[in-house]
């Protein structure tokens, strides 16, 4: 570590009209090319404490700003944030919001012409940093052709180009595949170990941080709670959990495997020291354990059939190719992929959001295309992938009950249900707050109390736990699986693989608009090579698994949990 | 999206006009504009319009925005035709050297407002002659501007002497529309999700509920623009012109060309409007 590039020295900080300080005096130093991951929970501060390093806190915001910044020598008060962008790179949580250029190669380059960067050397840039984002092709395409995926992956291709000497990046893998999001970290690691970029990067991808940070910063309330390597913080497991964090899986694993009684002196936070701690420990698996498979009788009728569907865009582009599927009613269903693989293409034509151009798709027998929307909606509860997109009226309850409305219901019977919904997600004292004016985690859950309101029988949720904490994840997975128990048919399109081993009971891969696996969750999540192939990393947890001896048997439990892989180390032993 | 991309942005296909620099387009449209305006005769004005119809689907425009710009042009062609046939001002009597204009119909004199108001041949062909006028200016624009890439545009713009800062502003709003009308799609399906039948709807009611969205609609434009100015700021933006450019604008053999063409027909009708009264009334 060398001299600080940047130095923040008691800051604190209200947004105009706040009444708490979005951050509580501050003081931390981030040296010249080191790699400082930024954690905490939604609302701890970590966006603001990012915009102050660009100048953008307070000067765009106003509000009212104590103590100082530095980057670079700068004052980020006294200085424009056009001048400090010459020194900071930002890139922001929401992609959409911050592509301005007509094409790829222009969104690019645009900052490199504003930083009068000479044209050759503009385009020896775009094709360096739209490989390294696995975008390369692209150039001359318009950026809101891309996927969600793609257009966070140019956004940080855009910040990358500048080259700045400290690359700020908030949630900027939020919206990635696994594998896009390992590769973006690995690609953010290579720029700062050859290029010497800093690096500030907040997250909740607990295992990505712990394998390439140099240290980290754990902010609360708006307060530094703590720093250190991510070995030092990532093992302080009780830590993380008084807020409401998660360690790697890695950790959690060895964490219990200790509780178990077999001594650890140090709680591994990398994958590679798991298995190397894994094949020092004395493991056997209990044999009598078997997977247990829902018994066929608690499903009902296929629901949701789709027979031979093939989607191409308007402009030709195909999306989907002869898929075959059947939902069951009762089912818990996770569909995985990759950016871009046609998840949501497919669950769109569940509501006839979408034709198919070849092929039907059918709810409880009845063909989608003679349904209206309006009608499919009463019966599918779909929660899209952007909140905002779905927020369009003045107040939290009016959005709740915008819907019942609409299906006619008595004013009691709307306030009962309202009621009732924002209390299930937690929002009942925000009920006239203006829907725009709650944090991101709120304003999605808000938009599933709103679908919920309609009591549908099939639910639908495309990505609900992007932006969200580990917290609020948990929070929106465990309702879902309050609504199974109660009946409900449930399918949820997530990247997130580690938190789903709880909920959902068989996982359907797509890859490149073909269905590739179609399998309960043990079995699809250890088909570590075919989850590969669509860019998908199994949870550390299987991995792990994987590296204890095979299940013996047919029907044998395949280990998918932290839990599960920790009942395989014998007590008495210890490293 | 790819749908308002190709309709109100850039045509989707390429063609001569696709490979000419927006400069020599722009000395196109003034020179076409500047002959649309000169013209009354409505056989040449509506020739002209026609030409530029069929000019227009050749560069690629997408016939549904040419059909939306007739059928919105049709509300303003009936008000035109009703005033200048009905009330035609002392212009028109000037243009046609008629004393007395020639009636179509008269209202029967006891009828109320209307009674013995007389409808004009002269008028109605004025009110036409406008019309086509009009749409030539209108339709003459998005050959020279959808035919443009918006990076070349704003290239092309600043290389003519505009301030790289007025033409950014120029190119951001031409992005804006199709992001506006993709905002209020996104909001009509997201109602639809939540129940609402607007395929059952009548065209009052749609129209409230249209009106329904207009805040969350500049609310979500509002909180984009500033998110956007925050990225530009980001992005070292200040609207100098001082400035690199990734893409160059050069003038080809096409552009000169086109340059020549479009000033000889300007020129060309000059002489024959003045010299053998070709265009006029």
């Amino acid at each position: 570590m060398t001299n600080p590039l940047a130095r923040l020295e008691n800051v604190s900080y209200l947004y105009p009209g706040a009444k708490t300080p979005a951050l509580k005096n501050i003081n931390l130093e981030i040296h010249s090319g080191e790699f400082l991951g930024l954690i905490g929970p939604t609302g701890a501060g970590k966006s603001t404490l990012c915009q102050t390093l660009n100048g953008s806190v307070p000067q765009f915001y106003g509000g009212r700003f104590f103590g100082q910044v530095i980057v670079a020598g700068l004052d980020t008060v006294q200085h424009p944030i056009s001048e400090l962008a010459h020194h900071v790179g930002l890139v922001f949580e929401d992609p959409e919001m911050q592509l301005v250029a007509p094409s790829v190669e222009n969104e690019i380059a645009f900052a490199l012409e504003n930083l009068n960067v000479p044209r050759a050397e503009i385009r020896t840039r775009i094709p360096q940093v739209l490989a390294a984002v696995r975008l390369s092709g692209t150039e001359k395409r318009h950026p809101q052709e891309l996927s969600g995926g793609q257009k966070q992956r140019l956004a940080i291709a855009a910040a990358l180009a500048m080259r700045p000497a400290l690359l700020v990046l908030d949630e900027p893998t939020s919206q990635l595949d696994p594998l896009g999001a390992a590769e973006v970290f690995a690609t953010l690691r290579q720029l700062n170990r050859e290029l010497g970029i800093t690096i500030l990067l907040t997250g909740h991808d607990a295992e990505e941080l712990a394998e390439h940070a140099d240290r980290i910063a754990l902010l609360a309330g708006g307060e530094l709670v703590a720093q250190g390597t991510p070995q030092e913080i990532y093992s302080r497991v009780e830590l993380l959990a008084a807020q409401q964090l998660r360690p790697p899986q890695v950790t959690r694993t060895f964490q219990l495997v200790r509780q178990r009684g077999v001594a650890i002196t140090q709680l591994p936070t990398r994958l590679a020291a798991g298995k190397r701690l894994l094949h020092a420990l004395p493991t056997s698996c209990p044999t009598v354990e078997k997977e247990h498979v829902a018994a066929p009788d608690h499903l009902g009728p296929a629901l949701l059939a789709i027979k031979n569907l093939t989607h191409h865009y308007a402009n030709g582009t195909p999306a989907l190719h002869d898929i075959s599927l059947e939902i069951r009613a009762g089912e818990y269903v996770l569909l995985v992929g990759q950016n871009g693989a046609g998840k949501s293409t497919l669950v769109k034509h569940f509501l006839n959001l979408l034709t198919p151009t070849a092929g039907t798709v059918t709810v409880d027998g009845l063909d989608t295309r003679q349904l209206e929307t309006s009608e499919l909606a009463q019966r599918i509860g779909y929660v899209g992938q952007h909140p905002d997109d779905q927020l369009f009226t003045a107040s939290v309850e009016d959005e709740v009950a915008f819907a019942l409305q609409n299906l006619g219901y008595a004013e009691a019977e709307i306030e009962r249900r309202v009621t009732v919904s924002l209390r299930q997600l937690g929002l009942l004292a925000h009920r006239t707050a203006h829907p725009l004016s709650l944090p991101r985690g709120d304003r999605a859950r808000l938009v599933i109390a709103a679908v919920l309101a309609m009591e549908p029988e099939i639910i639908i949720l495309d990505e609900p736990t992007t932006g969200q904490d580990y917290r609020g994840a948990k929070y929106i997975l465990d309702l879902s699986r309050k609504l199974h128990q109660q009946g409900k048919t449930i399918l949820v399109i997530t990247h997130h693989l580690y938190l789903m081993p709880e909920y959902a009971e068989r996982v359907i891969v797509l890859g490149k608009g073909t269905i590739l696996l179609d399998a309960p969750l043990r079995r699809a999540y250890h088909a570590k090579e075919l989850l590969r192939r669509t860019y998908l990393t199994p949870p550390q947890a299987v991995l792990l698994a994987q590296e204890l001896a095979p299940p013996e048997g047919e029907g044998a439990l395949l280990r998918v949990t932290p839990e599960e892989v920790a009942a395989c180390f014998l007590p008495g032993g210890g490293r | 999206m790819s749908h308002f991309r190709s309709t109100y942005q850039h045509v989707a296909r390429d063609s001569c006009f696709t490979r000419l620099d927006i400069r020599s387009k722009l000395w196109m449209i003034c020179a076409v504009t500047a002959v649309a305006l000169l013209w009354q005769n409505l056989v040449a004005s509506g020739l002209l319009t026609l030409g530029i119809i069929l000019v227009a689907l050749w560069a690629g425009i997408d016939w549904r925005y040419i059909r939306s710009v007739l059928l919105l042009s049709t509300f303003f062609g009936v008000t035109l035709l009703f005033f200048h046939g009905f009330f035609p001002h002392g212009g028109i009597r000037q243009l046609t050297r008629h004393a007395t204009l020639t009636p179509l119909f008269t209202f029967p004199a006891h009828w109320q407002l209307l009674g013995g108001q007389a409808l004009y041949r002269e008028g109605l062909l004025y009110g036409l002659s406008v019309l086509a006028k009009t749409l030539s200016v209108v339709l003459i624009i998005p050959v020279g501007i959808f035919t443009t890439e918006l990076d070349n545009l704003i290239v092309g713009l600043v290389r003519a002497g505009l301030p790289y800062k007025i033409a950014f502003i120029f190119s951001s709003t031409l992005r804006f529309f199709p992001l506006l009308v993709a905002r209020i799609q996104t909001i009509t399906e997201a109602q639809r999700l939540r129940g609402l039948a607007l395929e059952k709807m009548g065209l009052l009611q749609k129209a409230r509920n249209y009106a329904k969205i207009t805040v969350p609609l500049i609310l979500g434009v509002l909180m984009r623009s500033q998110m956007v100015e925050l990225t530009l700021q980001a992005r070292a933006f200040s609207g100098s012109s001082e400035r690199t450019q990734l893409h160059d604008s050069r003038l080809g053999p096409g552009d000169y060309l086109l340059c020549a063409c479009s000033t000889l027909f300007w020129g060309g009708a000059l002489i024959a409007y003045f010299g053998w009264g070709i265009g006029k009334w």
